[in-house]
């Protein structure tokens, strides 16, 4: 029975992969896509937010609960290049998966109705690619972690939350593109 | 990355500090005390009231209150506004607020001697609403009810401040809340459901924000005297044969018309290409095309049509007139007189004309025998020569 199951996926692993490839694709777009349009967000967030936040150079400590809950994008690079396609996979969706629920709670917590909109539409397109990426784990037999919850805190606590989690957004987006890109061709292989 | 460890006698644990500089280093994984506070978290304040503030450091942080300094919205406030309460607690003293420079809060921040930032804190400063003003409310089309207001002070919306649109039917008591508020017109409401005909509504607007609150008047209306439509469609404009100082508009009305009113009447406006002064064409009645005469021959006029459902059923009443249609251009034919490189230039007609005949009757004594040799003929035979000289001057601007 077994050897017939193992048979069965045996014979056509190249069509799946391909599949597989093709969503990665379009999983990469995505992240190009929303790269760019959080560029657009985070100026109109950081003046909402007001000065020093806007100002260029400008970098508040990393706040306790961003840090204890979302994994950072910066990694060694040994360490990025060895990555299995599981772990890597697995760490972009616990990343967005954190990332989501924190844009959202930004969101709500934005007064300017406007900026509100804008970021809640911006969510649309996370959920989206947090949605592909656990697709392609699932498909490819990987497990998803499990989901944690974040802590509100005071209004200039918030601020400073809100422009990390944006900076980390952006670091993601950008190493998630490379993740995508190295996936694809060690599939191909 | 850097963790910094503390002075020696530090007892409990490491507070970790992030630098600057390098944004991205990870701090301690253990729940840490708050290395600073600033009291009073996230205030909200009136316009021109004083604030004092103080910041709390941790004693093991070895920092004296007297090393740090404060900024509001990134601008570091003067030291002679600073009060060392403690040797772990600075306080500032911030008088005659201005309103929040931004609706997120100012921001307030303690800062070491080397610009890290310690704690922060929000400042909500503005005013409480006064009474909204300028409710107008009009219906499309007897379909729903739209109102637009506008804040009654100054100060109220450098905080966030709530508007609700409230309305009720005056014989029938219960108050319900307009949901639907457009983002894209800031202070206006529109109310989609259960709209009742030939009975008044009362309608009032109310603010509210943490300072206080307010209400605006309240305004009476039957939805059937506050009908509008949709502006009319299908607007063309087009020349009257060779007539030079006509054109002719043609329109449709508005779709809806048909299900509810008897008439509408219209009003046309139109201006030069290049002006900003429209005329309007007010007594156009209810007919669906219109001539517009007394224009000037080859030139470029913008026209644009606009409805009024009348005698809605049956009432007397004039509604509220609809938006503009887009603006149609057209052209007059051009003159076969005389055409003057100068058309700008010439101003009105009427003075054109005195000039030429100017010029024309000090030819005349120059060259004419008396008046019996007066004639249209003349006159035509002066054109042509007045046109041939006044090509050729101008063939020699060009060639200058």
């Amino acid at each position: 029975m077994l050897l017939a199951v193992a048979m069965a996926t045996a014979v056509d692993p190249s069509h799946d992969l391909a599949s597989e490839r093709s969503s990665i694709e379009s999983t990469y777009e995505l992240t190009k896509y929303l790269e760019y349009q959080l560029k657009e967000i985070k100026d109109v967030y950081l003046t909402y937010l007001g000065p020093p936040f806007n100002e260029k150079d400008f970098s508040p400590p990393r706040p306790n609960s961003t840090a204890l809950t979302l994994p950072s994008a910066a990694t060694r690079l040994e360490l990025w290049h060895g990555l299995e396609n599981q772990a890597r996979l697995a760490q972009n969706q616990k990343a967005y998966s954190v990332l989501l629920a924190a844009v959202r709670e930004l969101a709500s917590s934005t007064l300017c109705p406007s900026l509100k909109t804008s970021l809640l539409h911006f969510c649309t397109g996370l959920d989206g690619l947090l949605g592909s990426i656990s697709a392609l784990m699932t498909t490819l037999g990987y497990t998803l972690p499990p989901q944690s919850a974040n802590m509100r805190t005071n209004a200039g606590e918030l601020k400073v939350e809100g422009f990390w989690i944006l900076r980390e957004l952006q670091s993601w987006l950008w190493r998630s593109a490379k993740d995508f890109n190295r996936l694809k061709r060690r599939l191909r292989g | 990355g850097l963790v910094k460890t503390l002075q020696p006698g530090a007892q409990s644990g490491k507070l970790s500090i992030s630098i600057n500089c390098l944004p991205l280093i990870s701090v301690s994984s253990r729940p840490l005390p708050d290395v600073a506070i600033i009291y009073p978290q996230d205030p909200v304040l009136r316009m021109g009231s004083n604030l004092t503030a103080s910041c709390w450091v941790h004693p093991d942080l070895g920092v004296h209150a007297s090393s740090l300094f404060w900024t509001l919205n990134g601008q570091q406030l003067p030291s002679s506004f600073y009060r060392v309460l403690s040797p772990t607690n600075l306080s500032v003293t911030l008088a005659g607020l201005n309103a929040s420079r931004q609706t997120s809060g100012d921001n307030l921040v303690c800062h070491n001697h080397k610009g890290h930032i310690l704690a922060g804190s929000c400042l909500y400063v503005g005013m409480p609403p006064q009474k909204p003003v300028n409710l107008t409310c009009w219906s499309r089309n007897t379909k729903d009810l739209t109102c637009s207001w506008a804040p009654g002070g100054k100060g109220e919306t450098n905080i966030s401040t709530q508007y609700r649109l409230k309305y009720k039917l005056r014989w029938y008591g219960t108050e319900k809340q307009c949901e639907d508020y457009t983002h894209t017109q800031p202070y206006s409401c529109s109310i989609t459901q259960d709209l009742h005909l030939f009975t008044p509504y009362e309608i009032w607007v109310e603010a509210s924000n943490q300072l206080g609150r307010a209400t605006s008047d309240v305004i009476t209306l039957d939805i059937l005297d506050v009908v509008t439509t949709d502006p009319p469609s299908g607007v063309t404009v087009s020349r009257v044969g060779q007539l030079e100082d006509q054109l002719s508009v043609r329109w449709e009305a508005p779709p809806a018309l048909k299900d509810f009113l008897f008439q509408a009447k219209y009003q046309i406006r139109y201006r030069l290409e290049d002006s900003q002064d429209w005329k309007v064409m007010d007594d156009v009645g209810n007919q669906t095309s219109c001539r517009l005469a007394g224009l000037r021959p080859g030139t470029v006029y913008f026209v644009q049509v606009r409805c009024n459902p009348v005698g809605i059923y049956g009432s007397r009443k004039a509604g509220i007139w609809s938006e503009w249609s887009h603006p149609t251009a057209a052209s007059t034919p051009h003159s076969e007189r005389l055409m003057s490189c100068d058309s700008k230039s010439s101003g009105d007609s009427n003075s054109t004309l005195r000039r030429e005949l100017k010029q024309f009757f000090g030819w005349v004594r120059k060259h004419a025998y008396g008046c019996s040799s007066m004639s249209m003929k003349l006159y035509d035979q002066w054109r042509v020569l007045m046109q041939k000289s006044h090509k050729a001057r101008n063939q020699v601007g060009k060639h200058r």
